[in-house]
């Protein structure tokens, strides 16, 4: 019988790995469909709003990736225990997208004049604002990021985490201790692991 | 007694005002602080991540407007009835967000030019893309935005849609009857109505 999910994503981990660990993790089986960049423009017609990734389950298809993170955590039961403690969280997966979205903009710039002091804003201000702050509440946090357990924010945070290494650099962490243990800890997770190790090697 | 919420922000709707119509919508008292721009350097460092708006509440600060409001929708519920249905108000709620980031591209170009280019493309390939998409979901749910009921999606388009005009020197929404609706109801909503009446004047 065919997985009562389906996620598809282009060939790489980008915004899609986060619901990607978050099915290991839960042991929920998905189909993940990875589409190729010539199969993409008939394809985006197809999707609500020309976007990916798109979750599929009873006939109905949904985009938006950190919105569907959030539904699956509620089915892995990575959550809180109620509506505050599902705010901590939520406002913590916004933050790192924040962070997320800035890398990519200095990752994605074409002008290299433009990018070059991009990425210096970036390694040297945007980078150390955000992770010196989420490195404090980790500290508070018994080593994970939020509530004193393991959440979805870890999960959304880790699965970034090869990225992160690849555009701005694998030594950054070596600043945050705490981080790299919880990048660590979540990679550990034998789920995980054997996701990490059996996943595509992809560009991005 | 206070107030048992303390939401902060800029003297202006953005990305506060979804969460002041959910506080108003359920007769929630809330204390509005509006800080004023030259006082804004002092209380960005006491912000958990320099942003605003915050939420207060038991002692507790978060950040993230969409996070709050998704909370305050919870208490006030407009919200779903099981995970699936929330992940179809969050997946709405997130390409709203998608239109509003690239309307605030606009506001951030100073040279008027490119913000005039920008402007054009603002009209062509996010209202002219996303509005139709939207028109169509609100024509399957009877008059809303998602589950054929109001939600706190159609609060978050309502507020938002109150800069199109202001971007665009155009009443945009005159060509989308169905969002135009979702609108003129929102706002005719009893508590709404009496919060717009109330609120202080702001230029938008």
């Amino acid at each position: 019988m065919a997985p009562a999910y389906k996620l598809t994503y282009f060939d790489g981990r980008g915004v899609a790995e986060a619901a990607r660990f978050l099915f290991k993790y839960g042991e929920v089986e998905f189909e993940d469909v990875r589409v190729k960049r010539d199969d993409w423009p008939q394809l985006k017609e197809k999707t609500p709003f020309g976007q990916l990734p798109v979750l599929e389950h009873n006939g109905k298809q949904i985009g938006q990736s950190i919105s569907i993170c959030r539904y699956l955590a509620k089915v892995v039961k990575l959550t809180g225990n109620d509506d505050w403690e599902n705010l901590e969280i939520d406002a913590t997966v916004d933050t790192i997208n924040d962070l997320r979205q800035k890398i990519s903009a200095a990752h994605w710039e074409q002008d290299a004049e433009k990018k070059k002091k991009l990425r210096e804003t970036l390694l040297n201000e945007t980078i150390p604002y955000y992770l010196q702050r989420l490195e404090a509440q980790a500290q508070k946090n018994k080593g994970y990021l939020v509530l004193g357990h393991l959440t979805w924010a870890d999960m959304y945070f880790t699965s970034g985490g090869t990225g992160f290494d690849q555009f701005v650099g694998s030594n950054t962490f070596d600043k945050y201790p705490t981080l790299k243990a919880l990048r660590e800890k979540v990679e550990a997770l034998p789920a995980i692991k054997k996701w990490m190790e059996a996943r595509p090697k992809t560009e991005f | 007694m206070a107030p048992q919420y303390k939401l902060t922000y800029f003297d202006v709707p953005g990305m506060a005002e979804t969460c002041r119509y959910l506080f108003s919508y359920g007769g929630i008292e809330f204390e509005d602080v509006r800080i004023k721009q030259e006082n804004w350097p002092q209380v960005k460092d006491k912000m958990p991540f320099g942003t605003v708006p915050t939420l207060e509440h038991n002692g507790k600060v978060v950040d993230q407007s969409l996070a709050i409001a998704r909370y305050l929708a919870k208490k006030v519920k407009l919200v779903g009835d099981n995970e699936w249905e929330n992940l179809e108000i969050d997946a709405t709620v997130d390409t709203i967000n998608d239109i509003r980031q690239k309307i605030i591209a606009v506001f951030l170009e100073k040279d008027d030019a490119k913000k005039k280019a920008l402007i054009e493309a603002v009209k062509k390939d996010t209202f002219g893309f996303y509005l139709p998409r939207l028109e169509a979901e609100v024509q399957k749910n009877k008059g809303y935005l998602v589950l054929g009921r109001l939600t706190w999606a159609d609060f978050y388009f309502t507020t938002l849609s109150r800069v199109f005009d202001v971007v665009s020197g155009e009443d945009v929404l005159a060509s989308y009857p169905n969002l135009k609706g979702v609108r003129e109801k929102v706002n005719a909503l009893p508590s709404i109505k009496k919060w717009n009446e109330i609120r202080p004047k702001t230029s938008h």
